[in-house]
């Protein structure tokens, strides 16, 4: 189990983060029908998977941490949540009933409810696209997507 | 080496899950009596025709891909711990060289007389959910009553709604859903509930069940007659411990277990809602029958059983109610018992729509209740889980807006950047 996972992830670095928020942009965008970041937001109704925090100076993008211990896993009810073999976490949103047991547990706040539509969605690595949107958009390398550590 | 796991729940999918990231070898089978790997918290979904397959937990292709035989519609009914075996309702004998029990909960029905009359039922399998809704369509059934305002009676009493029933939830204390949420949340559920059109009798409980075969009407404590054409009994659920018991196993409130979630019994192992374990709140032992608990215990159970070492933290009680329209969520203590708990409130309900609330104890977060607005309180769990100190941020932990900024610096360079989340990394924090 200790042995290194094969993962690559998105990492904030929070010294570089400015809290532009275009990382919460490019990711309800890539994630669109519509693939227009106003439109994603207003017609399709969707929701970024990074968060950006800001407390003071300090502030910094999260997103999943595909934990080696998620949690999410444990508390997932419909069985929407699952951990491949190279560690990646996976929410399948058509599956899910939205009983918000992963938001519950969640350590990062990284798993978020979309309660009008009764699904919880978080961050994908942009599976789809082959490289994360957020670290693409981001203009401070305050993301960068990384091997596990 | 043959792992054998008893039960096909939670619990069952977690041990499967613990056993292979050791053991990829060797076999594993899993034994139920029921046919199929669904999701307990789910079945009374079935009252609006959810379609059964999305009540599926985990699919066959979970266990092929897992190598894991499941034999089922058979009932273990004895373990020979001698001669390591499990006999089931068919005589087949299954050996074991390392047992799990996951036999979970049993409804509590107190022995209230006419009990056993056609139409009374409870709710805790997908068996019994579905021939509940087979008697409504058949009889043509208007009226229920649900005994008990626990999640289970709540959820039964809102679908029954749903598909136009009258309802009637009677509770024997003065409030809903009393051993698991405080009293503002109480008061909010109830609310949405009442306007839903759920209908309900306090401090009160029914007596008698009438009727000559099928029920016909429920006689209360308080002499009041209500006539109805079935009822619900969700009283509770007990750990279901009788198959241990034919091994010797030790029982107190729930299956015994050390901290590997061995029992006393060599090779045998015990997770889920059939036993007993820490409360990290109070460190007190108890019966702690939910989803999220039972799956972490069988995936630790597992674990151990392949041979990796590892210690199990106990349980944190967490509870989510999935079928209202505004989510309610908690954990840990939610009432604080004296004087020495320090309680933080933000209640904006009824002019934004949002509930949030924290208990404090000596600097730290002991519990929470959110309502409505719910992202990211995952942080306040761990928060608790970890026992950090949050003496200096106390007004942040009501807050919508309270995050991973608020921690302190060193945990968030420890989390994010060193990547540290494996299982014995969210022990507590010094």
């Amino acid at each position: 189990m200790s042995k290194k996972r094969k993962l690559m992830k998105v990492y904030p670095i929070e010294e570089n983060c400015i809290s532009c928020r275009y990382c919460e942009v490019a990711c309800t965008m890539v994630h669109s029908e519509t693939q227009d970041p106003v439109k994603a937001y207003k017609l399709e109704g969707l929701l970024p998977r990074a968060t950006v925090e800001v407390k003071g100076a300090v502030s910094l993008s999260l997103m999943c941490r595909h934990c080696k211990h998620p949690f999410c896993l444990d508390a997932c009810i419909s069985g929407a949540i699952t951990q491949d073999e190279d560690g990646r976490v996976r929410l399948d949103e058509d599956k899910c009933v939205g009983c918000w047991g992963c938001v519950l547990v969640c350590p990062f706040g990284a798993a978020h409810p979309h309660v009008e539509r009764k699904h919880s969605f978080k961050c994908d690595i942009c599976e789809d696209r082959g490289f994360p949107a957020c670290v693409e958009a981001c203009p401070n390398r305050a993301l960068i997507y990384d091997f596990e550590r | 080496m043959r792992y054998v796991i008893i039960g096909n729940s939670a619990a069952a999918v977690g041990c499967i899950t613990g056993i292979r990231k050791v053991d990829k070898e060797n076999e594993i089978v899993v034994i139920s009596y029921e046919d199929r790997c669904y999701s307990k918290p789910m079945i009374a979904d079935v009252l609006i025709d959810y379609p059964d397959e999305k009540l599926l937990y985990r699919d066959k292709d979970f266990f092929e891909k897992n190598n894991v035989t499941q034999i089922l519609g058979h009932k273990a009914i004895k373990i020979n711990p001698e001669s390591k075996v499990v006999i089931l309702d068919s005589n087949e004998m299954v050996p074991y060289d390392k047992l799990l029990i996951s036999t979970g909960g049993v409804p509590f029905v107190p022995p209230i007389p006419g009990r056993e009359k056609e139409g009374v039922f409870t709710f805790t399998e997908l068996g019994s959910a579905k021939k509940f809704k087979k008697y409504i369509e058949e009889n043509g059934v208007e009226k229920v009553v649900v005994i008990g305002s626990g999640f289970i009676g709540l959820e039964v009493a809102y679908y029954l709604r749903e598909i136009g029933k009258e309802v009637i939830v009677v509770e024997l204390l003065h409030r809903v859903l009393g051993k698991a949420l405080d009293k503002r949340g109480s008061e909010i559920v109830e609310t949405m509930l009442r306007e839903k059109g759920v209908q309900f009798i306090f401090n009160n409980t029914v007596e008698e069940i009438l009727g000559e075969e099928k029920v016909s009407s429920v006689k209360l404590k308080s002499g009041e007659v209500l006539k109805t054409e079935a009822v619900v009994i969700a009283i509770g659920v007990r750990p279901n411990v009788e198959l241990a018991e034919t091994a010797r196993i030790e029982v107190n409130r729930g299956i015994v277990t050390d901290n590997h979630l061995r029992t006393n019994v060599p090779d045998i192992y015990a997770a889920g809602d059939c036993i007993e374990c820490i409360d990290i709140t109070d460190g007190t032992r108890k019966n702690l029958p939910l989803f999220p608990l039972a799956f972490e215990q069988g995936l630790i159970a597992g674990l151990n059983m392949a041979g990796k070492e590892i210690t199990y933290l106990g349980g944190l009680p967490l509870n989510s109610l999935k079928f209202l329209e505004k989510p309610v969520l908690n954990a840990g203590i939610v009432e604080p018992p004296d004087s020495t708990y320090e309680v933080l409130v933000n209640d904006k309900f009824e002019k934004r729509g949002y509930y949030r609330k924290a208990i404090l104890k000596d600097g730290k977060l002991v519990g929470f209740v959110a309502i409505g607005e719910i992202d990211r309180v995952g942080i306040l769990t761990n928060v608790i889980r970890q026992k950090i100190d949050v003496s200096n941020i106390k007004e942040r932990l009501v807050s919508l807006d309270f995050g991973l900024v608020d921690l302190p610096e060193e945990w968030r360079k420890e989390k994010l950047k060193e990547d540290k989340t494996a299982y014995k990394d969210w022990r507590p924090v010094g």
